[in-house]
């Protein structure tokens, strides 16, 4: 007991002081901090952007649409006053106003022309030309403020006292998501989507990233030869085990440490998103109650487990890197798999597929808390799942230290399949 | 307490087809230096790897200090310097150290005193420096080398396996190695060491086994070894360069099975059923201006070769020979 302890503190103490841990536990809270407050930046320049002004409104409609639009785009009556430059013209002589404006496009003196005609008062279509007609945002501004002065002016057009009009047509519905579950409400639609996704990718990124890490700590030992003085000393079941729970406890360690900013991050978002006069977004994560974080939490240890077993084998059949690229294609394809299939889970948590997913022992570490996250699952297929998933574990740490104690002290050529099998039958 | 250190019977290992280790038996007394003598791949890395169980033989008994060697209680009372040398290149000598000794049971202070006096010791710890400080990559081979020995022998184990301990050593920290032997034997530790330089194993042991082809050649007392194949040598000592007549003595099959010149006199081995004066009287009667004529016993290096036949070394099996 006292020597697996003892390879237990060197694998992790050794990772924990390395600087490649401090490097990636700050690099996780910098990531989800972008993913964080980069949508509501995002969002926050549907406001922001004043490229929608900054454009020339040819007006052929003879009836001022075109004042009436620039002083919309410049923020309404209030407005502090717009940049467009309205050009009214007659209607026949539309083409050369066109052609003006297009070259005072291309030598980017403005984004942009809006073209307003008789058409357009009729409530049939409104033409924009421009470099920027990729910029969603600015789009649908452009678009809401003419719908917006169109049906202003029509309103007025039949006999609607102005102020009227302008209250009728000033309408703003914002419109959002709730989700709600067997248990009651659970936060919006989309922090949930977004929550699932995040927690399905931080499994899998620190299982596959921690499962390497024990392959080529196995890789080390074999390189360097200490493997022979270990194992002279601990038996390679031990030293198998103390590696996959030393380097298990770094990435615990390094989630909850993630997580623990992460929430220190969210919960400090509000003043720091006024900051950046960003608009607040809904509030909260979803409903995470403690049973549902121990869930995970156990996924995660469970899931590593299975996936250390397997890279743990892999670093023991192979001599160096290069061998060890190509040996290690079948368990990442397998690993590969849960993500291969995120899009379905998310979108249909309830399908057949995303049940089986689920439930299968390698893919369920990853899958289930995506399906847990996104849909209330009935608790019997979450037993069933961490049942799956941990016989899984047994069995591939059993095949590991059975392959490991061989192939620890094998140098020279590479096993094949054949060979491997064998050490596994004689163990 | 048993009198043997390692008791090996009829112990045989085979790899698929090829037999690694065909029915060896062993004895080591207590307290004793012993030497495991072969070729490359003659089976000395397989015998020591079963000696601390790190591979199971397929048939036979092992016992390590009156226990059978798989016993887990014994793996803190043998310190083990593997032929492969290694160390975790990334990290800090002194933690290499103290998970090494950590691995054999060792705690706390007394694990932390007995690293430092052992750095003192092989001179890693000096007024100047403190390679203890340093990572493992920075220090040359012969110190990571050092490094190693000391965490074979930290927790001061009763019995020593040292896989060729001498190569890839310059001379001064080989004999700081000798020393050390020397020193652990006057503790009354038992050291068994492989090696295929036989200068050293006829200086520090005091018994040998020649192994080749996984089987015993021979094996006993070196002082035994020697007298047991002595009387057949001759060191004949000549003035100037043998004469055409003297060259006929030496060239008479009946008389020399083979002489050597090793540059300053002749080894002479004698023909069966020849005996010493006939030669000394051949030689004298040919004219020989004889300097030097002494019944010598033969090197374990002269018998190593004798016994197993230059012809035999076999390469490329270092990994499980």
């Amino acid at each position: 007991m006292d020597k697996l302890l003892a390879v237990i503190r060197r694998e992790y103490l050794e990772r924990v002081r390395s600087r490649w841990f401090l490097i990636a536990t700050l690099f996780g809270p910098v990531f989800f901090g972008l993913l964080m407050f980069l949508p509501a930046l995002i969002a926050s320049r549907e406001k922001a952007s004043g490229d929608a002004s900054k454009i020339i409104i040819i007006d052929a409609t003879g009836v001022s649409l075109g004042d009436r639009v620039a002083a919309q785009l410049s923020g309404g009556m209030s407005g502090a006053g717009g940049h467009s430059q309205v050009r009214a013209v007659r209607a026949d002589s539309l083409a050369p106003a066109e052609s003006l404006a297009t070259k005072a496009v291309m030598s980017e003196q403005v984004k942009g022309y809006l073209v307003l005609d008789s058409s357009t008062v009729a409530g049939h279509r409104a033409r924009y030309s421009g470099s920027n007609t990729t910029a969603i945002f600015d789009m649908q501004q452009l678009d809401r403020a003419v719908q917006h002065e169109v049906l202003g002016m029509r309103l007025e057009k039949s006999g609607i006292d102005p102020e009227l009009g302008r209250e009728l047509s000033d309408l703003n519905v914002n419109f959002t998501t709730e989700r709600l579950t067997k248990r009651g409400r659970g936060g919006s639609g989309n922090v949930s989507l977004f929550f699932g996704l995040a927690v399905a990718m931080l499994l899998y990124m620190t299982i596959f990233i921690y499962g390497l890490n024990v392959m080529s700590g196995v890789l080390e030992e074999k390189q360097t030869r200490v493997a022979e003085v270990v194992i002279a000393s601990v038996s390679s079941t031990k030293l198998l085990l103390g590696k996959v729970i030393g380097v298990g406890a770094v990435g615990f360690t390094q989630l909850v440490l993630w997580m623990g900013m992460s929430v220190l991050m969210w919960t400090i978002r509000a003043p720091i998103l006024a900051k950046m006069g960003a608009p607040q977004m809904s509030s909260g994560l979803p409903d995470i109650t403690p049973a549902t974080g121990l869930i995970l939490l156990a996924f995660f240890v469970l899931g590593f487990m299975f996936y250390a077993g397997l890279f743990a084998a892999v670093g023991a059949t192979v001599n160096s890197e290069q061998e060890a690229k190509q040996a290690q294609m079948p368990v990442v394809l397998l690993l590969v798999c849960s993500v291969m299939f995120v899009q379905n889970v998310l979108f249909t948590p309830d399908s057949a597929l995303s049940r089986t997913l689920s439930l299968l022992p390698f893919t369920a570490p990853i899958v289930m808390p995506l399906r847990m996250t996104v849909a209330p699952v009935p608790a019997l297929d979450i037993v069933m799942a961490l049942v799956s998933v941990a016989l899984g574990a047994v069995f591939t740490t059993w095949l590991a230290s059975r392959i490991y104690r061989v192939g620890l002290l094998m140098y020279g050529k590479k096993p094949t399949m054949r060979e491997v099998l064998k050490w596994v039958r004689q163990g | 307490m048993p009198e043997l250190a390692i008791e090996v019977r009829d112990v045989v290992k085979r790899y698929g087809d090829h037999l690694a280790v065909k029915s060896l038996s062993l004895s080591v007394p207590r307290g004793a230096v012993y030497g495991l003598l072969g070729p490359n791949g003659a089976g000395k890395t397989t015998t020591i790897r079963m000696l601390l169980n790190i591979i199971a033989p397929d048939s036979g008994s092992v016992k390590i200090l009156g226990a059978p060697h798989n016993d887990p209680k014994l793996v803190d009372r043998i310190g083990y310097l593997p032929e492969e040398r290694g160390l975790y290149r990334k990290m800090q000598v002194r933690r290499v150290l103290r998970f090494l000794g950590e691995l054999k049971g060792l705690r706390g202070s007394d694990l932390d005193r007995r690293i430092d006096s052992w750095l003192d010791r092989l001179q890693l710890r000096t007024n100047g420096q403190d390679w203890g400080a340093a990572k493992v990559d920075e220090l040359s081979r012969g110190m990571q080398q050092k490094v190693q020995f000391i965490g074979a022998l930290l927790h001061d184990p009763d019995l020593v396996i040292l896989d060729e301990p001498f190569s890839g050593l310059d001379p001064i920290n080989a004999q700081a190695l000798k020393d050390t032997v020397v020193d652990l034997k006057k503790r009354g530790r038992t050291v068994i060491f492989s090696t295929h330089i036989m200068d050293n194993a006829e200086r520090l042991c005091d018994s040998v086994c020649i192994i080749a082809h996984g089987e015993k050649v021979l094996d006993g007392g070196v002082a035994e070894v020697r007298a047991a194949h002595g009387g057949r040598m001759v060191a004949l000592g000549l003035e100037g360069a043998p004469t055409s007549a003297v060259q006929l003595v030496l060239n008479n099959r009946a008389l020399v099975a083979r002489a050597d010149d090793s540059n300053r006199f002749l080894e002479v081995e004698l023909a069966a059923g020849a005996r010493a004066p006939d030669l000394l009287k051949a030689l004298v009667d040919a004219g020989a201006s004889i300097e030097r004529f002494e019944l010598v016993r033969p090197s374990l290096h002269r018998i190593f070769l004798e016994k197993v036949g230059a012809t035999h070394v076999e390469d490329g099996l270092s990994g499980q020979g």
